[in-house]
């Protein structure tokens, strides 16, 4: 209240660039914490997988050399008890789908292993089936398309992870491991933030009082405070985040020398154990159990890799890190720390001089002039914003992705792809190639054919429309007609009836077999139509259901402009011995043009949305011939699940009605200027 | 006389009213054959969109017989059956909880925001009219893909009623917000410069002053929001999939709708679903018609 005589006036300088700064570190250290947080969350989960990658790693290697079903209990009995952190074991071997070893808790007893794996299983048996045929696809395309070890995050946070086992280059099994939960991730402590809010703007204030009233200094101060407060937030943050990588790393290969130990420790214990029972092989496994070569040694440092198996090199077996490469790696993540703090704190100088400046009082002031007319437009604008104006920008950036229904929690940066769907709906002529025999093949899913559908549609059903209302509202206008207000009634009740209803009505009246359309044509001793197999009688079950429903609001229209013609003109007229002809072309005709020409215009653009008809009546049948632009877009979003594709459809739509409007536009005020 | 006296005055231009009245019958007919074979359908007490049942050789008597609109047997069991053995009932009370909320909440909405439109002048003010009237043209599946990633995935909406409720009433607004707006800028303001006068708050006005005279209008932007969620379909039926949240048009359509051919509940339903609005419109009509012309010629 203290500063309200001063409302007229400029107010504090100091008291604004102080607000601006508070705000300013304000954001800053709440989105820096948060990103803090949630980047040593992914990197302590990073390095959680990585351990499990390799520990699971040398698992499959040991167990690939195992041969019996008994060897391999063995291998996965020890390395249950060299690995805590392992909740469950359970390897799968495709010959003879059994499950050969496990330690969870649920396959003891009866569930023991080995056993055939059970129908409830088969989601373990997918797996090992998704691995194989993922290992074969990159072995084929010579790349890394396709996971090589599944990881499944499960509800509890811990994680799952899946590898194949490789015999002689072939996949015959599968090793699943789940670990225990893992401790939660560090944070960083809220009090190091708050210390940079609080020492920044305690500074600006104490000097505040040095500088005094004056802009120029004061709004220079809080900048500088600013910036500082950003470089150092990153500064700091970049330090623990290194730190933590560092750490990772180290504890990384450290865990690969301790596995590559273990590993040939079990592998030691398998010798002593296979040499004097060769004789009595589990009978499943019995081929593979003479291996043709002696295996190769274990390569421990290919252990920590990533989903395809590719090792990523920062260590070697014997638990150095290769310095000069996680160095490489820490780069980019750097680089991407010092953009978002340089983002950051844009956005912060830009919020903090906004309001220092005194943006937010103008503002401020704006809103508390208006403040009774803002109140009132509020709750509507929000209601708009939120459900019209956000919804159609999003989905105008959508159209810029290749969001389908399996990458939509992927952000949108990941899927941008420009104007490709652009380019391929709206650059693909090929709406009609020859067929064998010569005649024209249609390809209905081409976006030219749905747009000249969708053309001959509107076209059609407006002159349909203007037609038969226009005769319908001139005969109705006769004078002392009888019934004529029974008639009018009965005639718009096409237009009162729900429009789905309308459809689905006609939809029945047009059925094959019992429809009543066909029991007409067959009165006349013509066969039945199959109304919905060929593109052109689909076409015109629309058509005529939409006919039917859009007669009465032209004719409504037509009746109310030539109800308001003044009669002394027709009476002038027939004085000056003017034809009927004549008196509808100059008299009746120009008076309808106000009216008619806005229901058309509005006709036009309900016809060309017109979604329910076609949905509901044809749903584009034969093979999409009869589709239009805005269902053939329903199709792309709800039927192919591509989100992407579909929003680039419509917008292309919404192109297409923006250009009709302002070229309507144009037209109806080139002819009323005439 | 007076009749021969007309016909004398007319008989020279005026075309006779006999065939006049043929072509209107043709018209009528035409126009009201689709209803009075739902009529016939919802009356049968069958499931069988065929009227009547055709003999394996039929003659022409027989096919004709199965185009007129009359059910074989006049039953009410199609409407009995609708509601106490399918969750039709609810689907109409979806409809109803739907269309009542939207048009509370549209009717709300569209009020207060005309009424800022209409009597201060504020910056912003045409550029936010503007707006509402450019979103009439934004196409509705552009609009549908957000909206279910909205609705469905962010604020967890999806077969609710709120969600359509939402969606509804905001897609009613910019039409209710343009029609109101027009009409409180037909009511003289002495009235409310005499209440300001006398010490009323703006908001005192707006309630006690300004909606009161704006009945009629208010009527018919009602009128409207009912409709849009009376008769709303596809953003139902993309927005909901648990059969017991369904809408009355959704509803419908489930009982044909794919391989189901329940035409004789289908015709039922759309009797019962029909019956309210048609007899609205028919009332209201006019009105709905100048509203929309007064929006396309301002467009």
């Amino acid at each position: 209240m203290s500063d309200q005589p001063d409302e007229t006036g400029k107010g504090s300088h100091r008291l604004r660039f102080g607000a601006g700064l508070l705000v300013g570190t304000l954001l800053v250290a709440a989105v820096g914490h948060r990103l803090l947080t949630s980047s040593l969350g992914e990197t302590a989960r990073f390095g959680e997988d990585r351990r499990a990658v390799v520990s699971l790693r040398a698992l499959t290697d040991v167990v690939a050399r195992a041969g019996s079903g008994e060897a391999i209990r063995t291998v996965v009995a020890g390395f249950a008890k060299w690995h805590p952190q392992v909740a469950a074991t359970r390897v799968v071997l495709f010959d003879g789908i059994s499950l050969d070893a496990s330690t969870d808790s649920a396959d003891t007893g009866e569930n023991a292993p080995p056993r055939r794996l059970k129908r409830e299983e088969k989601d373990l048996y997918d797996r090992g089936q998704r691995l194989r045929a993922a290992i074969e696809t990159n072995r084929a395309e010579g790349g890394g398309r396709k996971d090589e070890v599944e990881k499944e995050r499960l509800p509890d946070g811990s994680v799952s992870l899946a590898a194949p086992i490789e015999r002689d280059g072939e996949v015959v099994g599968m090793v699943e491991i789940r670990r225990v939960p893992p401790p939660p991730a560090p944070r960083p402590s809220l009090l190091t933030t708050l210390s940079y809010v609080v020492a920044p703007v305690l500074l600006f204030a104490v000097l505040a009082l040095v500088i005094g009233e004056r802009r120029l200094p004061l709004g220079v101060l809080a900048a500088l405070l600013l910036a500082g407060t950003v470089w150092g937030y990153g500064a700091q943050s970049w330090a623990k985040l290194s730190r933590a990588r560092t750490a990772l790393e180290a504890d990384v290969a450290g865990q690969v020398k301790t596995s590559a130990a273990r590993a040939q420790e079990l592998l030691g214990t398998l010798a002593a154990t296979a040499a004097p029972v060769p004789e009595t092989p589990a009978p499943e496994t019995a081929p593979e159990v003479a291996h043709a070569v002696p295996p190769a040694p274990l390569d421990p440092a290919s252990w920590d890799s990533d989903a395809f198996r590719r090792p990523l090199g920062l260590s070697d077996g014997a638990g150095r890190v290769d310095e000069a490469k996680v160095a490489a790696t820490l780069e980019a993540a750097k680089t991407a720390v010092r953009q978002t703090t340089i983002l950051l704190g844009a956005l912060a100088l830009v919020l903090a001089g906004f309001i220092g400046l005194g943006g937010l009082a103008a503002l401020l002031g704006t809103l508390k002039t208006h403040r009774v007319a803002y109140s009132y437009v509020l709750p509507a604008m929000v209601g708009m914003v939120l459900l019209v104006f956000f919804p159609f920008v999003y989905g105008i950036v959508l159209s810029f992705t290749d969001q389908t229904i399996y990458n939509s929690n992927a952000p949108l940066t990941e899927i941008w792809v420009g104007f490709k769907n652009y380019v391929s709906i709206l650059t693909d002529f090929r709406v009609a190639k020859t067929a064998a025999d010569g005649g024209l093949v249609f390809n209905y899913q081409n976006f030219y054919w749905t747009l000249w559908v969708t053309i001959a549609w509107t076209v059609t059903n407006v002159t349909y429309g203007v037609v038969v209302g226009l005769i319908l509202a001139l005969v109705l206008n006769t004078k002392g007609l009888a019934l004529k207000p029974a008639y009018r009634v009965l005639l718009i009740l096409p237009w009162a009836m729900p429009n789905y209803i309308t459809a689905l009505i006609w939809q029945g009246m047009f059925h094959q077999q019992f429809g009543v359309v066909n029991q007409v044509v067959q009165m006349f001793g013509m066969d039945p139509v199959s109304w919905f197999e060929k593109p052109a009688t689909s076409f015109f079950t629309a058509w005529a259901t939409n006919g039917w429903l859009s007669f009465p609001f032209m004719m409504v229209i037509s009746l109310g402009a030539l109800q308001s013609i003044p009669s002394d003109l027709y009476e002038a007229a027939r004085v000056d011995g003017a034809s009927r002809w004549q008196q509808f072309r100059s008299i009746t005709l120009p008076s309808l043009k106000p009216a008619l020409v806005p229901a058309v215009i509005l006709s036009v653009v309900w016809t060309f949305n017109m979604f329910n008809i076609i949905f509901l009546v044809t749903a584009g049948q034969p093979a999409g011939s009869t589709e239009i632009l805005i269902t053939q877009s329903y199709k792309f979003a709800f039927e192919k699940y591509q989100y992407g594709y579909a929003a680039a459809y419509s917008t292309v739509i919404f192109g297409i009605l923006l250009i009709y409007g302002v070229f309507q536009n144009r037209m109806t005020k080139g002819t009323e200027a005439i | 006389m007076s009749l021969f006296s007309s016909r004398s005055r007319a008989g020279a231009d005026e075309p006779p009213h006999f065939p006049m009245h043929v072509l209107l019958v043709l018209a009528t007919l035409y126009a009201i054959y689709p209803v009075l074979w739902v009529l016939s359908i919802a009356f049968s007490g069958k499931q069988s969109l065929a009227i009547a049942d055709v003999p394996s050789d039929p003659t022409f008597w027989d096919r004709l017989r199965a185009v007129i609109p009359w059910p074989a047997d006049v039953s009410l069991s199609n409407f009995s059956a609708v509601f106490a053995d399918q969750p039709f009932a609810t689907w109409i009370l979806n409809s109803a909880i739907v269309s009542v909320a939207t048009t509370v909440l549209g009717v709300f909405l569209a009020c207060t925001a005309a009424y800022a439109f209409s009597r201060f002048r504020f910056p912003g003010r045409q550029s936010g009219m503007m707006s509402f009237l450019v979103s009439q043209m934004f196409p509705g599946t552009l609009m549908l893909i957000p909206l279910y990633i909205i609705l469905v995935k962010w604020l967890n909406l999806g077969s609710t009623r709120t969600g359509l409720v939402l969606a509804y009433s905001t897609t009613a607004i910019p039409f209710c917000v343009w029609m109101l707006k027009g009409y409180f800028d037909t009511i003289p303001r002495d009235l409310e410069e005499a209440a300001l006068i006398d010490g009323a708050s703006p908001a005192t006005i707006f309630w006690r002053i300004v909606l009161p005279l704006a009945k009629p209008a208010v009527a018919v932007t009602a009128l409207f929001s009912f409709m849009t969620g009376w008769n709303e379909f596809i953003l139902a039926a993309t927005l909901i999939d648990k059969e017991t949240m369904y809408t009355a048009p959704v509803g419908l359509r489930f009982f044909v709708g794919g391989f189901s051919q329940q035409w004789g509940f289908f015709a039922a339903g759309a009797v019962i679903v029909s019956i309210p609005v048609v007899a609205l419109f028919l009332y209201l009509q006019k009105y709905l018609v100048s509203g929309l012309t007064a929006g396309s010629v301002k467009g």
